[in-house]
């Protein structure tokens, strides 16, 4: 109970970022996450930075690490669009407008746009604990630090724990064996659905 | 290794085949040229490229293919529809076999599959892809050419997994009112290529396998991925040298093609030199293991060429 507390007084856990990927991890306290979107760039002073050129997985990966720290409040969306993906514009609309129940992203003009390793409790944390500032096609490293300056200075840790997400299991179920499909040869074959090694009867 | 007991079809197009029982016919590599990055570009939007690299890439890619035995089809990846326009002008001089049309933006896959028709070239392309992303104004262009062949992504973001897969290909599972092969059958696409569609690693690439088998039982077209994309895009990975990088793109090639796939779209056309030999090794195993399984491989095969 010791830890817990001492992690809720730091506002996240460790290991933080929980979520492996591409990306630089920076101080932790800090208040800004910069999202470069497609452009490799690499300004200082946010928790974490890194690209995102996927409209699915990527964002999912970003909405993870986020609200498992409670410092962060501001994710600036810098760096060139990736073209068809539109990653940035998923973001925003993410932010603004949520999912659906089959997991796609309300509003996105991005190809893929859907959500589905995450629970909606995750969005909508995502969604209260950070404000996104659009800088979408900005490329100038000063400048993209002289924002995440900026919105440092005005973060104060989200009031409540770190929002760890856990990795959905997939749903187990019954096997049982079908039809063989495919055959192994001395009498040995295979239910593809079932996914199962069976022996022909004779 | 095994034997399918629903027939495997075959594809043919612009006289490379895909398809069939494991064993019978040797893998198709494909190989992308001009992606997001290339160093040989110098502007993906305009098209500007080295042509004399871009030349001996393809060569390289042509000259591996004729050693192995293992046909090859060049991926081409445009930004853009003049950057599409470019590359297929410069590959008509240097390029007689098939070739994949693909883009990130729909609008240039949707010009270029008009351009190849155009330029009557629509016979040796392969559109990539039909997918949950595909449009009705993507369907027209693709109705208003000649195109015939196609990939289909099998990605199901709203049901991952193998039964998601399968659902998105036959009736279109929760987020589509139809399945992606009958809107490619209507759309009037006739050779159709089932790409399991490869995650990162750690959100279900290995899926991609068991889906391969599962999809040739059950569907008995031509199945192949992208498996390299895991590889690339997994950090941990990234750090590592050089020989370990590739060492793991070599065996996801070869366990892809275990898995029963038919065709790898390699990634990047440097990566001949290690895709070639993998995918030569893994045809040549996998056809001795089903020889008593009554499957010939074809004269071509690697088997008959490399020992």
């Amino acid at each position: 109970m010791a830890e817990e507390g001492k992690s809720c007084k730091r506002g996240y856990e460790d290991p933080w970022p929980p979520v492996r990927g591409d990306y630089l991890v920076g101080n932790p306290n800090a208040g800004v996450v910069a999202v470069t979107l497609a452009s490799p760039l690499f300004p200082q002073g946010a928790a974490i930075c890194g690209q995102c050129k996927t409209e699915n997985l990527g964002i999912e990966k970003i909405v993870a690490n986020v609200i498992s720290n409670c410092n962060i409040r501001f994710l600036i969306l810098c760096g060139v669009e990736s073209k068809g993906h539109l990653p940035g514009n998923t973001i925003l609309a993410l932010h603004r407008n949520g999912i659906d129940e089959q997991g796609r992203i309300i509003g996105s003009r991005g190809a893929i746009p859907f959500i589905q390793n995450l629970p909606p409790e995750a969005i909508q944390r995502f969604q209260k604990q950070v404000e996104l500032i659009d800088c979408i096609g900005l490329e100038d490293v000063v400048q993209i630090e002289e924002q995440i300056s900026r919105y440092n200075r005005l973060a104060k840790p989200y009031p409540e724990q770190p929002f760890q997400v856990i990795k959905r299991k997939a749903a187990s179920r019954q096997i049982v064996a079908g039809k063989g499909d495919l055959s192994f040869g001395a009498g040995v074959a295979m239910d593809t659905a079932a996914w199962l090694v069976i022996e022909e009867a004779l | 290794m095994f034997r399918f007991s629903r027939e495997q079809s075959i594809v043919n197009v612009a006289g490379v085949k895909f398809g069939g029982q494991p064993g019978m016919l040797p893998s198709v590599l494909c190989g992308t040229i001009f992606y997001h990055g290339h160093r040989i570009v110098e502007d993906e939007e305009r098209g500007i490229f080295d042509g004399s690299a871009a030349e001996k890439l393809i060569a390289r890619q042509e000259e591996l293919s004729e050693e192995t035995g293992c046909p090859s089809v060049l991926h081409l990846y445009a930004r853009s529809p003049l950057a599409f326009e470019k590359y297929l002008d410069f590959v008509e001089r240097v390029w007689s076999g098939p070739f994949i049309i693909d883009s990130a933006d729909a609008a240039t896959r949707s010009s270029a599959a008009l351009l190849a028709t155009e330029l009557g070239y629509a016979d040796r392309a392969i559109y990539n892809s039909i997918s949950l992303a595909t449009d009705e104004k993507e369907v027209q262009a693709l109705r208003d050419s000649e195109i015939d062949s196609a990939i289909i992504l099998a990605y199901n973001p709203s049901e991952p997994g193998v039964d998601g897969s399968l659902a998105i290909l036959e009736t279109g599972g929760k987020v589509l009112e139809k399945g992606l092969l009958p809107m490619a059958w209507e759309t009037g696409l006739v050779n159709l290529l089932i790409d399991p569609a490869v995650v990162p690693l750690g959100s279900g690439a290995g899926s991609a396998l068991r889906f391969s088998v599962a999809a040739k039982a059950r569907l008995g077209l031509p199945v192949g991925s992208g498996i390299h994309n895991a590889i690339s895009s997994w950090p941990w990975l990234s750090q590592k040298e050089m020989a370990a990088r590739k060492c793991c793109d070599a065996a996801a090639a070869a366990m892809q093609l275990l898995s029963a796939a038919d065709f790898l779209l390699y990634g990047p056309i440097e990566s001949a030199d290690i895709i070639f030999p993998a995918a030569a090794m893994a045809d040549i195993l996998i056809a001795e293991a089903v020889r008593d399984l009554d499957i010939a491989p074809g004269v071509k095969h690697p088997l008959h060429r490399l020992v």
